[in-house]
């Protein structure tokens, strides 16, 4: 009877060889497979069954985004809020288990979400080692909570509200406010999405750095940067007749005024296309207008920056450009496109004594348990002016609010230097810029701020311009709390 | 067999209290482990010391194995029902059914030394086991899932057809082992296949039958596999006659086909066995959910309480390997399936050492449902074979199989105390006979 025994065993012995094959079948061989089955829920289980990190204000208090514990069916599960609402989701972005995930919350997710990487703490190897739910690290951004409020709450007040601001300090690169309006919640994203998709002024797009706008007379500073370089002063003289012709395209100035002759100085303070016109194709060329404005950040990717940047362009390469062209594109028409990010950043880099610094919005990274596990230094950029030029244009910027009475600009005490532009945007009314640094002799804030179709023509034919009280607001409201 | 296995059962112990340690800090559970854990500990560290006292000859490893298997068990059925609404209590509930699988054990091995009067009775045994998988169908019996396999008495909700099983393999013990030799002297041949005489036969198969057809009525289809497959696996031992198995496979063929035509269910299952991606999100779900989860371990496992077990219904009784495979990957899955193995691999030791037919028939009956039992449940949840909805023995959450399972072990110990102390016995002598001479 033994024999019989022992022959069934082996039978058995079989069987467990066999489950351990079955097993390893799935487990190894299948594995990948299944875990992208599309009935398999566990991926998007796991994102919620572990809270994520914070993400804070440049206070490092106000919480802009956090994961909140709730009971599930299968243990706690963590839903993303935003108590900061819809003035902070254009740079902070939504998580959805549903439709993905923006703004820093995908830019940064690598140190938001609780399972990415090396661990960094001996709390959180601890952590991982018994399994337990990992939170993710903290992301402290560079936004000033009450300026980004401010400059939503006054986009939001305009006549189409529809435009965007920044504000960076320009001897950091950390931007204060990004704000994009109209703008959304986005706590209830999942619910709330596919009706924010369909609508017509289009919420989901962050205006201040995923749009293109042309940036009109606001690309003029640029153009100066490059007449300066070509070695035009100041207080060099030039001739406008009203307008100028070149093969194919009449240039002509804003209400068709004629300025007759005036310095450099008073054509950027007024605004003058027909003398940057000339400036552009008799004295700086459209070889030094191109570097100019590249080393100014047109063209540039922002592939490092965890937003989404749409680079700014200058429309032609510059081997195609004709006169008509330059004369355009040095008063920021024809095909210039550019947002209030890179716009900001043209304004810091004058600021900054032509130093472009690396714009940053992430201030530092922090372990839950709030150690620092990097905390970028202000790196330059580019030096795109030599500290000279840079303070002539400066001068010139300031002279652009006395001289050309831009009232609405001035802050009690403090030296404002800016530039406005009123950029065509045909069928509709055209879009009010404004950017401007302050103060001036020592500048803390560089911000550019867009208002969509604002420039409404009035019944003398001046536009408004919208944007310059709210760029002023931001500004006066940030010297004062930086001043104590 | 006579070795000390302490070191193997302090082990075991560990293995459960790690996995507890690692819940507590996991879950952030409060201190009940702890105490329910030290219970059992306490429990099944008494009934070792108790067995060691009393069957000094018996296999050391099987009290070991059996609290390795009940604390992983423990462990992932606290892990499964810990804060969830409705089931928070059946870690304790399963402690306590441990606590009396022991008593049940330790009864057994107190009052039974002298196992062999089991046999006297075997016919009793016979009647008392078709009598219990019968009393599902009395007003006291009701259905789960669609399968008639509990009697409510009062206190206590219990499933005949695990006690049924021990009942029955006593009887073919005994009576196969009385009539072995007549069972293999076949007079008779059909079609080549040699056909034993009814007069010997005519009794197992009557008692097969009617267990077999009462279990299939009630549409619990992994006791009618065992209860198919174990009577036929021990005629096979008694007699060594392949024609008992190939008129079984022949029979089995049979049945299946006839079972599929005849119950929804069966064809449901073998459905959602061969296409569960037919229906996702009803018959298929139960399956696929417990790939997903065997799958999401990989290698490693996703570490204790990592895992999404949860969505697996019934997940703490049938497909609580699923969970172990999710959540101790595949190394720690493999142990688990070793120690079974090992438990297993001493229950045929035993059957092998045992002196007498009837009990090498029983020790070997009572191993192969115990093989066979492991073998189509994780064989249903890896989805290799259709699944049967039985327990995983001493793991899956369930009174009636835990205290059955130690009822069973408890009868291996009987068994092997003897061989052991006659093989002590043996070495006693030849060591005197060594020195006299």
């Amino acid at each position: 009877m033994n024999a019989h025994l022992r022959r069934t065993f082996y039978l058995f012995v079989a069987g467990f060889v066999g489950l351990v094959v079955m097993l390893a079948y799935w487990q190894v061989y299948q594995r990948e497979a299944l875990a992208n089955n599309p009935q398999n829920g566990f991926q998007t289980q796991r994102s919620i069954s572990s809270p994520r990190g914070l993400i804070l204000a440049r206070d490092g208090e106000t919480v802009l985004a956090q994961s909140e514990k709730r009971r599930g069916i299968s243990g706690p599960i963590y839903e993303r809020s935003y108590p900061g609402g819809a003035a902070f989701t254009g740079v902070v972005g939504y998580w959805s288990t549903k439709y993905g995930a923006t703004g820093i919350e995908i830019g940064r997710n690598s140190d938001l979400s609780s399972v990415a990487g090396d661990p960094e703490t001996v709390d959180d190897l601890i952590n991982r080692a018994t399994g337990g739910p990992q939170p993710g690290n903290n992301v402290i951004l560079t936004l000033d909570p009450e300026l980004q409020q401010l400059a939503y709450e006054a986009l939001s007040e305009t006549v189409t509200a529809r435009g965007s601001a920044m504000a960076i300090d320009p001897k950091t690169g950390e931007i204060l406010a990004l704000a994009t309006y109209p703008s959304f919640d986005a706590n209830n994203i999942d619910e709330n999405l596919p009706e924010l998709s369909q609508r017509s002024d289009a919420p989901l797009i962050n205006r201040a750095t995923q749009s293109l706008y042309p940036p009109g007379s606001t690309f003029k500073v640029i153009t100066s940067a490059a007449a300066l370089k070509a070695g035009v002063q100041p207080s060099d003289t030039f001739f406008d007749p009203g307008y100028l012709d070149t093969p194919g395209y009449r240039v002509t100035n804003y209400q068709n005024r004629d300025f007759g002759t005036v310095t450099f100085a008073a054509a950027l303070a007024f605004s003058i296309n027909v003398i940057f016109a000339k400036i552009a194709i008799n004295e700086v060329g459209a070889q030094l207008l191109y570097e100019t404005a590249t080393d100014f950040g047109f063209g540039d990717p922002y592939d490092d920056f965890p937003l989404l940047v749409a680079g700014s362009d200058l429309g032609y390469p510059v081997e195609e450009w004709v006169e008509g062209n330059t004369a355009q594109i040095s008063f920021g028409q024809d095909r210039v496109f550019s947002n209030v990010f890179e716009m900001g950043l043209v304004a810091a880099t004058i600021a900054n004594d032509g130093t472009m610094m690396e714009p940053r919005i992430v201030k530092s990274v922090r372990s839950p348990d709030g150690i620092i596990l990097d905390q970028p230094a202000p790196s330059v950029r580019r030096r795109v002016l030599d500290p000279a030029t840079a303070n002539t244009l400066n001068a010139m910027m300031q002279n652009v609010i006395v001289t050309g009475q831009l009232t609405e600009a001035e802050i009690p005490g403090v030296k404002v230097a800016g530039k406005t532009g009123t950029a065509e945007a045909p069928p509709r009314e055209p879009h009010s810029w404004f950017i401007s640094f302050a103060p001036a002799d020592d500048p803390k804030i560089a911000v550019a701020v867009m208002v969509e179709n604002g420039g409404e023509i009035g019944p003398q034919g001046d536009a408004a311009t919208p944007a310059i009280p709210i760029a002023q607001d931001l500004m006066e409201t940030y010297l004062k709390n930086e001043g104590g | 067999m006579t070795q000390r296995a302490t070191t193997p059962m302090i082990l075991a112990l560990l293995v459960t209290t790690l996995g507890f340690a690692t819940l507590i800090f996991v879950q952030e559970a409060a201190s009940p482990p702890l105490i329910y854990g030290a219970y059992y500990a306490g429990t099944l560290f008494v009934l070792y010391l108790g067995v060691r006292l009393l069957l000094p000859h018996s296999d050391v490893l099987l009290l070991p194995l059996v609290t390795l298997l009940t604390g992983i068990g423990l462990v992932m059925i606290f892990r499964l029902t810990y804060n969830v609404e409705g089931v928070q209590n059946l870690a304790t509930t399963q402690a306590l059914w441990i606590l009396i699988g022991s008593g049940a054990m330790f009864i057994l091995v107190l009052f039974f030394r002298n196992y062999h009067r089991l046999f006297d009775y075997k016919y009793l045994f016979a009647f008392a086991g078709v009598f219990l998988i019968a009393s599902t169908f009395t007003p006291l019996g009701y259905e789960v899932n669609g399968a008639r396999l509990w009697v409510d008495l009062g206190p206590v909700n219990f499933q005949p057809s695990e006690f049924a099983r021990i009942a029955l393999i006593v009887f073919f013990a005994g009576y196969l082992a009385e009539k072995r030799d007549l069972l293999a002297a076949t007079s008779r041949s059909f079609l080549g296949i040699q056909i034993p005489a009814i007069k010997y036969f005519g009794p197992v198969a009557l008692v097969w039958a009617a267990s077999l057809g009462l279990l299939v009525f009630e549409k619990d289809l992994g006791s009618s596999l065992l209860f198919f497959a174990v009577p036929l696996l021990m005629l096979y031992a008694a007699t060594g006659r392949i024609a008992y198995v190939l008129l079984g496979g022949i029979l089995f063929s049979l049945g299946s086909l006839v079972t599929f035509l005849l119950f929804d269910h069966v064809q449901v299952r073998v459905q959602a066995w061969l296409d569960p991606w037919q229906d996702p999100d009803g018959t298929g779900f139960q399956i696929l959910q417990s790939i997903f989860n065997i799958a999401d371990g990989g290698l490693l496992g996703t570490g204790l309480g990592a895992g999404f077990a949860q969505t697996i219904p019934e997940v703490e009784t049938d497909f609580v390997f699923s969970a172990i495979a999710s959540e101790l990957g595949l190394l720690g899955a493999t142990a688990v399936l070793l120690a079974f193995l090992i438990f297993v691999y001493r229950g045929t030791k035993i059957a092998l050492l045992a002196e007498d037919d009837a009990s090498k028939l029983l020790v070997y009956g009572l191993t192969a449902m115990f093989a066979l039992q492991t073998l189509v449940i994780v064989g249903g949840v890896t989805k290799a074979i259709p699944l049967t909805g039985i327990t995983l023995p001493f793991v899956s959450y369930g009174g009636s199989s835990v205290v059955g399972n130690f009822i069973l072990t408890g009868l291996l110990l009987l068994v092997s105390e003897k061989a052991g102390r006659r093989e002590a016995e043996g070495r006693a002598y030849q060591e005197s006979d060594w020195r006299a001479s």
